[in-house]
C-alpha cells in the first residue's frame, strides 16, 4: 500500500473517530447536572427572563435538532457561542491552543532529554548502583501526581527560592519568533527568556510522569537489544563499544519509542489540563477546567472535540513516521 | 492574536522598577492624608495588580451578574449612586436624590463629568442608562432588569439636569438598588457599537481607562488622569484570575500580584506569617443556613427545627471551622442590614434542650440527610459536616451529610416546587443591598425563589412590607426577623468573610460588599 492511500485511509477512519467523539460529547452534556441558564442566571430573575435566555441559547429545541445543528456548525468550524463571555466558542478554543502546544511540546523536551540518556545508562550499567537510582527515580515519577508535584515545585523554586514566577504566561513562543523573524533580536531574547522562565517549571511537572515512562522504556528496549545476535557480531566484528551502544543498539531502541513520544503528546495536552490549573497557564486546560465550572457547555464541548481531532490526527502522523523509521513496517 | 509588546518585559522587572520609584515617592507622601486624594502630585508609577477567582465575563456593565465582572467594572464605570466602605449609601453622580411621590424619584446628575472619551455626561445618558437595563426594547434582556426590581424607567427631566425615574408602586428599596446597580453609560457611544464591540471596549466615568483586555488573561487599565475627583493613586491597575486558591497565594506570596481573593483558611498562616503579605477580611453580605422544608416530616414541626438550632455548637464552628472567618447568625437578616433585630441572639448550644425538643416534636430517632455543596462556599462541606456531626450526637436524632454538585443542588432549589428540594440542604445567599426585606422574600416567603418555608403571617407582614415608608419598614422586618428566629425555618448558621491577601506595599482594607476599590488603595 502506498503512503497516500494508507494516509487516506486512516484520515476516514479518523473521520469516524470524531464523529463519535463529537456524539459521545454531544451526549454528555445532556446527562450531566446544572442547567445552564441556571448557573448563568442568579436564583432570582423571572420565568421569563429565564425563558428568554433559554430560547436564547437553542435550549428550548428538540434534541435531534440541536444535535443537527451542532454538527452543521462544526463542519463551518462553528462551536457555538460561549455562555460566558458570549464569543464564538471557537475563537475562545483557538486561542488557548499555541499556551498548551507550547507546554506539551516543552513537557516532552524535557521527558526525551532526561530519559533517553537515563534509560541507556540504566541498561549499559545494569544492576549497579546507577541502575537502581535511575529505577528509583522512575517509579517515585510515574507515583508522583502532578497537581503535588507541581505545587511543591511551586513552594520551593517560587515562593522559597525566589528562581522562577509561580505561574502565567506573560509571553508565548510566536512573539519572539515573529521578534526574531523581524530581526528584532533584542525583543525576541525578551520573549524567549521569559517564556522558557515561565514554562520551565510547569515543563517539569507535566514531563515528569512521561520521563519515568520513558525511561523505562529506554531501558528495557536497550537490554532486549543489547542481547540480540547483531549486537553480539558487531561487538565480535571489534566495533567500540560506544558505536555499538550508540548507533546500533539505541537507534532500533528508539522505534518503539518514537510511537510512544508521539501518542504521549495527545495525552499531554489533554493531561495538562491539572498542571495548566495549577500554574494558571492560559492554555485548553485552565479553559476546560473554568468552562466546566461556570458550565459553559458549547467550550467545553469544543475543547474535547479539539483534544480528540488532535489524538486522532497524531495517531496517523506517529503510524506514518513510524512505518518511515523501521522499513520492516509496511503500511496496510 | 497580537499582543503588547509591554507585556514582554518580565513582570518582575517591572515590579521592580515600580517598588522602587514606589519607595521613593512613599516618602514624601506619608505625611498626607491617608486617603491618597489630598490633591498632592501623585507619584508616575503605582502599578497595582488583582488576581480573582475568574476573569470578567465581558466589558458590558449591563451583561452580566457576577461580582469578578463587578470588580472590574466599578473602575470604568459609575453609578448615580453607591456606597461607602461601611456599606452606607452616598452620591456618584448625581449630587442629590430625593423621593418626589411614591413610585417616583428624582435625581441631580453632577456637572463637569466627562466620559473617557472626553464627551460631557448628561442626564439624558443616565436616563438612557437604566432604560437599556429596565427596558427590553432599548437595549437588550438586561440580567440587571431584577436588580432593579420595580423601577419601569427614567427619563430627563426638561431643561434641569435631573433624571427622574419611575417604578411602579412605592418601591422603598429604590436607592439601595442604585448604589448598587446600574452603571452609567454614554448613549451615542452605545449606539454606535456593537455587542460585541461594548463587550470588549470601555467608556465610563470612573477613575481608570481601559487599555488593553485580553479576553480570559487580563484587563489592563490606566489612570484616568482627568477624573472628576482627583486622580488615582494607581497608575496602572490589571486584573488577571487564577482559579487555584492556592494559586493566587503562591502569586501573592511571590509579589506577583497585590490582592488576591478568597484565601481558604487552611492558607491564612501561609500568608500572615510571609514579609510579602498579610490578611485583610471583612464580614461579607453572604449568609449561610441550613434550610429545612416546612411541609415535610421531621422539618414540619416547629419544635424539631429549634431542637437543630440548639444542637449545634456554631460559636465553636465559627471559630474552629472557619478560623474566626465568620460571624454566628440568629435570624436572616444580617447586622447593618435593613430590618436586622438587634434584640435576636443566636441559639445557645444546648444539647440537652435540643433532645428535649425532639421528643416533644414526636420525632425521636429521626434519621436525617443534609444536602451540601462542596467548594462553593468558604467551607461549605467542613460547615456541613460540623452540623451534622453535632446532630448526629443528640441521642435521639441521626444525622449524615450528602455531598452534592452545586450546579444540580441549585436547579433543584429552583423549580419553584417545593417538592423538588431536598428536605434539608445548605446554601448561601449574598444580598449586596443590604436589605433584608429582600432576602427574607427570596428566600423565606411562600412565593419566594428559593424558599423552603411558607407561612401565612410573615407572608403577609412582608406584602405589608412593601409598601410602607422606611422607618415603618424597617420595624416591620425587624418584627419579621424575631418571628423567624422562633419559628426556626432555617439552622441559622454563619455570616461569611471575605479574606483577601493584601501585598505589604499596598494600603488597603476589604469591604462588606465584596468590592475590591483600586481608587482607594495608596501606597503603603
Amino acid at each position: 500500500m502506498s503512503l497516500s492511500r494508507f494516509l487516506l485511509k486512516r484520515a476516514l477512519q479518523g473521520l469516524f473517530v470524531i464523529w463519535g467523539v463529537v456524539t459521545v460529547v454531544f451526549g454528555l452534556r445532556f446527562i450531566s447536572p446544572g442547567d445552564p441558564a441556571n448557573v448563568l442566571l442568579p436564583p432570582d430573575v423571572s420565568e421569563s427572563t429565564r425563558q428568554q435566555v433559554v430560547a436564547e441559547l437553542g435550549l428550548d429545541q428538540p434534541l435531534y435538532v440541536q444535535y443537527l445543528d451542532y454538527i452543521a456548525g462544526l463542519l463551518v468550524g462553528d462551536m457555538g457561542t460561549s455562555l460566558v463571555t458570549k464569543t464564538e466558542a471557537s475563537g475562545r478554543i483557538i486561542g488557548k491552543l499555541p499556551a498548551t502546544l507550547e507546554l506539551a511540546v516543552a513537557a516532552t523536551i524535557v521527558a526525551v532529554v532526561i530519559a533517553i540518556p537515563l534509560g541507556v545508562l540504566s541498561a549499559t550499567r545494569r544492576h549497579e548502583p546507577a541502575d537502581y537510582g535511575a529505577t528509583v527515580f522512575s517509579l517515585a515519577g510515574i507515583s508522583t501526581p502532578n497537581f503535588w508535584l507541581g505545587i511543591m515545585l511551586i513552594i520551593v523554586f517560587a515562593v522559597q527560592l525566589n528562581l522562577f514566577p509561580t505561574s502565567r504566561r506573560p509571553v508565548g513562543i510566536d512573539d519572539g519568533v515573529a521578534h526574531l523573524v523581524a530581526f528584532q533580536f533584542g525583543l525576541a531574547w525578551n520573549d524567549l527568556s521569559t517564556w522558557l522562565w515561565h514554562v520551565t517549571l510547569p515543563a517539569i511537572t507535566l514531563g515528569t510522569y512521561f520521563t519515568a515512562l520513558i525511561t523505562r522504556l529506554t531501558r528495557s528496549g536497550m537490554l532486549e537489544e543489547l542481547g540480540q545476535g547483531y549486537v553480539r557480531a558487531a561487538r565480535a566484528k571489534g566495533l567500540p563499544e560506544t558505536l555499538v551502544r550508540y548507533k546500533h543498539a539505541l537507534r532500533n531502541t528508539l522505534i518503539p519509542i518514537i510511537t510512544v513520544v508521539g501518542l504521549q503528546l495527545g495525552t499531554l495536552i489533554g493531561g495538562a489540563v491539572i498542571t495548566e490549573a495549577v500554574f494558571n497557564w492560559p492554555g485548553l486546560g485552565t479553559l476546560i477546567i473554568n468552562s466546566i465550572q461556570a458550565r459553559d457547555w458549547p467550550v467545553v464541548q469544543g475543547s474535547i472535540i479539539v483534544i480528540g481531532v488532535g489524538f486522532v490526527v497524531l495517531n496517523i502522523l506517529v503510524d506514518a513516521l513510524y512505518a518511515y523509521v523501521n522499513p520492516q513496517v509496511t503500511y496496510d | 492574536m497580537s499582543r503588547d509588546t509591554r507585556s514582554s518585559v518580565g513582570r518582575r522587572d517591572f515590579l521592580k522598577a515600580a517598588g522602587g520609584a514606589a519607595a521613593t515617592a512613599s516618602v514624601a507622601g506619608c505625611l498626607g492624608g491617608d486617603d491618597g486624594s489630598e490633591g498632592e502630585e501623585q507619584p508616575d508609577e503605582f502599578e497595582v495588580s488583582i488576581t480573582q477567582g475568574q476573569m470578567p465575563s465581558g466589558l458590558d456593565p449591563h451583561d452580566h451578574r457576577e461580582t469578578p465582572t463587578d470588580v472590574v467594572m466599578l473602575h470604568a464605570y459609575e453609578g448615580v449612586l453607591s456606597r461607602n466602605a461601611d456599606g452606607q449609601v452616598i452620591e456618584k453622580l448625581a449630587t442629590e436624590y430625593e423621593r418626589v411621590e411614591d413610585g417616583q424619584v428624582r435625581f441631580s446628575i453632577r456637572e463637569d463629568v466627562q466620559f473617557h472619551n472626553g464627551d460631557d455626561l448628561t442626564p439624558e445618558d443616565v436616563a438612557y442608562s437604566i432604560n437599556r437595563i429596565v427596558q427590553e426594547d432599548v437595549g437588550f434582556a438586561s440580567p440587571q432588569r431584577d436588580q432593579l426590581a420595580g423601577v419601569t424607567g427614567a427619563e430627563a427631566a426638561d431643561g434641569e439636569r435631573a433624571v427622574v425615574v419611575t417604578s411602579d408602586g412605592l418601591n422603598p428599596v429604590v436607592f439601595q438598588e442604585f448604589a448598587t446597580y446600574c452603571d452609567v453609560m454614554q448613549q451615542s457611544w452605545v449606539e454606535d457599537r456593537s455587542k460585541d464591540e461594548i463587550g470588549k471596549q470601555m467608556n465610563g466615568t470612573g477613575p481608570f481607562v481601559l487599555d488593553d483586555y485580553t479576553e480570559d488573561e487580563e484587563v489592563v487599565m490606566s489612570r484616568n488622569e482627568d477624573y472628576w475627583r482627583d486622580p488615582a493613586e494607581v497608575s496602572q491597575l490589571t486584573f488577571t484570575a487564577a482559579e487555584e486558591a492556592s494559586t493566587r497565594v503562591n502569586q501573592l506570596l511571590n509579589e506577583e500580584t497585590d490582592i488576591v481573593v478568597n484565601v481558604p483558611p487552611q492558607e491564612v498562616n501561609r500568608v500572615e506569617d510571609s514579609d510579602a503579605a498579610r490578611i485583610a477580611a471583612a464580614p461579607s453580605t453572604r449568609i449561610i443556613y441550613n434550610a429545612m422544608r416546612y411541609d415535610v416530616e421531621p422539618f414540619s414541626s416547629q419544635q424539631f427545627r429549634q431542637a437543630m438550632n440548639y444542637a449545634i455548637d456554631l460559636e465553636s464552628i465559627v471559630s474552629n471551622v472557619l478560623g474566626g472567618f465568620g460571624e454566628q447568625t440568629g435570624q436572616p437578616t444580617l447586622e447593618g442590614f435593613v430590618g436586622h433585630n438587634p434584640d435576636v441572639e443566636p441559639y445557645p448550644y444546648d444539647p440537652e434542650e435540643a433532645e428535649r425538643l425532639v421528643e416533644e416534636s414526636g420525632h425521636a430517632g429521626a434519621e436525617i440527610e443534609l444536602h451540601t455543596p462542596v467548594g462553593r462556599y468558604l467551607k461549605d462541606l467542613e460547615i456541613a459536616q460540623a452540623v451534622a456531626g453535632y446532630i448526629d450526637e443528640l441521642s435521639n436524632v441521626s444525622a449524615s451529610v450528602n455531598q452534592r454538585d452545586f450546579g444540580a443542588l441549585v436547579d433543584e432549589l429552583l423549580t419553584g416546587n417545593i417538592e423538588d428540594k431536598p428536605p434539608w440542604y445548605l446554601i448561601g445567599w449574598g444580598e449586596a443591598t443590604f436589605d433584608g426585606g429582600l432576602v427574607i422574600t427570596a428566600l423565606l416567603t411562600t412565593d419566594g425563589a428559593l424558599s423552603s418555608y411558607s407561612d401565612e403571617e410573615i407572608d403577609e407582614m412582608m406584602e405589608q412590607a412593601g409598601s410602607q415608608a422606611a422607618e415603618e419598614r424597617e420595624q416591620t422586618i425587624q418584627e419579621v426577623n424575631g418571628m423567624l428566629h422562633e419559628r426556626a425555618p432555617w439552622i441559622y448558621l454563619n455570616r461569611q468573610y471575605s479574606v483577601y491577601g493584601a501585598s505589604e506595599r499596598i494600603d488597603w482594607s476589604a469591604r462588606s460588599d465584596e468590592r475590591i476599590d483600586a481608587y482607594a488603595i495608596s501606597q503603603q
